[in-house]
């Protein structure tokens, strides 16, 4: 009940904190819309390539670029933790009665709501270019994105507790953030790569998210790469969360 | 006494990385009654703010135990929390929301209800003088609103105890002034204050006692006068005639009882005598029967800094950035 209560209140700071710092959504908006009008240009000579599915561009593109925000999305928290840290507020809110995973859960869900928030820009650009909405599997979609960014956000939280600095927290995860969005398929699906890269591939998380956002995109709601995706990232999202909450309880920075 | 910070043996040890492990705090003991004004006075790297955050839950205790306000530390750290306040170093105010919204946020985190927060939230608005600028962001206020507003939030949920970790670091002289106003304010109504602070002239106008922390252990402990006192006393400067005058006063002054360290300085005479005030009368009457008349003397009290002096035989100015005498130290002081 209090932990809550607490996730309410940090959640509303945070979302206020976001919004009174129009750069950061400035930046937050325009990352997809310019990957919508620059790269997704490139691809339309690519459908019905061999490798590659039938169906508008944007049908194989435009749930990439959900994934990538929703990754984006996450490491937004962890920046804005290094700042905080430096600037007191994280030591001050950990030396109050409040839950320690709603010090964690405020920023997650703030983020998590601007992030909603981008993907409905995304969705509605999209779809006025040529990209079919399927309901039902959008909603499931929103599910899996939600698992998704809040995972990275955990973790990108922890990373930002336990280093204590940017240069360090920048170096994992810009170090992470480049081979796990490529092997992925974020861009461009795996299937389309050497045998190698396809099974390196299924060591990714994101790999399984970007894979069932295509089908879940296409209408498709039972597919195996849906269920795939959930088994992946929902312990995976408890474990990081669980892991990054003890971090919060003991952090040292 | 009813100790409401009672600390026995804290231990703290950090991971020293390619060196040895650093030891900041080696078994410091203190107890703080109700209502007191307790300071912890050292060089930066001493061990006050570490021994700061581990009395705040902030930080696991190595070794030793805690309890304040009754409660342990380690094990009922949830609860010690709802009865402290903490103001960092950094004050960590939310520079992008108004004055207003940081206490009312803070208030609302120790579970207080709305209206409950809206009533203190406006009493300490106008106790820290911030009420003038309530609803403007915490980015435009100056360096002494800003620590007002610090303190207002380490306390807007009336807590037993406040710590505070350097409380006027970066103020100038009339923000100092009025921030120690303030803070005497919390314990007129009853509030325990534990601060640290590495100024001497902070220690000694605020804290109703000391305890000088050097290296991660206490060396001395007790009020600011008696800290002074057992130093070397007041030093006294007579001003007589000429040198020569000077002379015959000392011979004079040599045989008083007390007296120590006489040194002639042209027409003065500077001597140290354990309480000078009571000295001084008599010092006068007798150089006037021997017909050597004082033209001006001057009565000033050994400084926090004699005291710091002789505990660790290095002042406390230099103590921050000076290499320690002892060599087993170096480690300590290198990390801080």
């Amino acid at each position: 009940m209090k932990a809550a209560t607490d996730a309410g209140l940090l959640f509303r700071r945070y979302l206020v904190q976001l919004l009174r710092n129009p750069v950061w959504l400035v930046v937050g908006f325009s990352t997809p819309v310019l990957y919508l009008a620059l790269f997704t240009p490139l691809l339309r000579h690519l459908v019905g390539a061999p490798g590659l599915p039938a169906g508008h561009v944007l049908d194989l593109f435009l749930p990439g670029i959900l994934a990538l925000l929703a990754f984006a999305s996450g490491s937004g928290p962890g920046f804005s933790t290094i700042f905080e840290l430096r600037a007191g507020v994280i030591e001050r809110f950990r030396v109050t009665p409040a839950s320690r995973l709603a010090i964690l859960a405020g920023p997650i869900l703030a983020s998590m709501l601007l992030m909603f928030a981008f993907d409905a820009v995304v969705v509605a650009i999209g779809t006025g270019l040529g990209f079919g909405v399927h309901a039902g599997g959008l909603l499931l979609l929103c599910l899996l994105l939600a698992l998704l960014m809040a995972t990275v956000a955990a973790f990108s939280i922890a990373i930002a507790l336990t280093t204590g600095d940017i240069s360090g927290f920048a170096a994992i995860i810009n170090g992470l953030n480049l081979p796990v969005l490529l092997l992925g398929g974020v861009l461009l699906p795996i299937s389309l790569g050497p045998e190698w890269m396809r099974v390196l591939a299924h060591f990714n998380p994101l790999y399984y998210a970007v894979t069932a956002a295509r089908v879940l995109a296409a209408g498709t709601l039972t597919g195996p790469a849906v269920w795939q995706a959930f088994a992946v990232l929902t312990p995976l999202c408890v474990v990081v969360l669980s892991w990054a909450t003890t971090v919060v309880r003991r952090a040292v920075a | 006494m009813t100790a409401v910070i009672d600390a026995r043996e804290l231990r703290k040890r950090f991971p020293g990385g390619r060196h040895q492990a650093i030891e900041a705090v080696r078994g410091v003991s203190l107890r703080v009654a109700r209502g007191e004004i307790v300071g912890f006075l050292g060089p930066n790297g001493a061990g006050k703010t570490t021994t700061l955050r581990m009395l705040t839950t902030l930080l696991p205790i190595d070794g030793g135990s805690a309890t304040v306000a009754g409660l342990d530390v380690q094990r009922q750290p949830g609860q010690v929390r709802g009865r402290i306040g903490y103001v960092s170093q950094l004050g960590g105010a939310d520079e992008l929301a108004t004055g207003r919204e940081n206490l009312t946020l803070q208030g609302r985190l120790y579970g207080q209800s709305r209206a409950d927060v809206a009533r203190r939230v406006a009493e300490v608005l106008g106790r820290f003088d911030l009420a003038g600028f309530a609803d403007r962001r915490v980015r435009t206020y100056s360096g002494g609103q800003r620590r007002r507003l610090d303190v207002a939030l380490g306390v807007v949920h009336e807590p037993e105890v406040l710590f505070l970790d350097e409380p006027s670091t970066g103020l100038d002289p009339q923000n100092r002034a009025s921030l120690w106003d303030h803070i005497r304010g919390l314990r007129d109504r009853g509030t325990t204050v534990f601060l640290t602070t590495h100024y001497l002239d902070e220690a000694d106008a605020l804290c109703d006692r000391i305890m000088i922390i050097d290296h991660g252990a206490v060396v001395a402990e007790g009020t600011p006068r008696a800290l002074k006192h057992q130093v070397a006393g007041d030093a006294i400067v007579l001003v007589t005639r000429d040198a020569d005058a000077a002379g015959h006063a000392a011979a004079e002054l040599a045989g008083q009882p007390g007296v120590r360290d006489l040194t002639l300085e042209g027409p003065a005479v500077r001597l140290y005598v354990s309480d000078g005030a009571a000295a001084l009368p008599g010092m006068l009457r007798l150089l006037d029967r021997a017909g050597l008349p004082v033209r001006s003397l001057r009565l000033s009290e050994p400084s926090l800094d004699d005291v710091f002096l002789r505990q660790t035989g290095r002042s406390l100015r230099d103590a921050g950035d000076t290499a320690p005498p002892a060599p087993d130290h170096a480690a300590t002081e290198a990390a801080a």
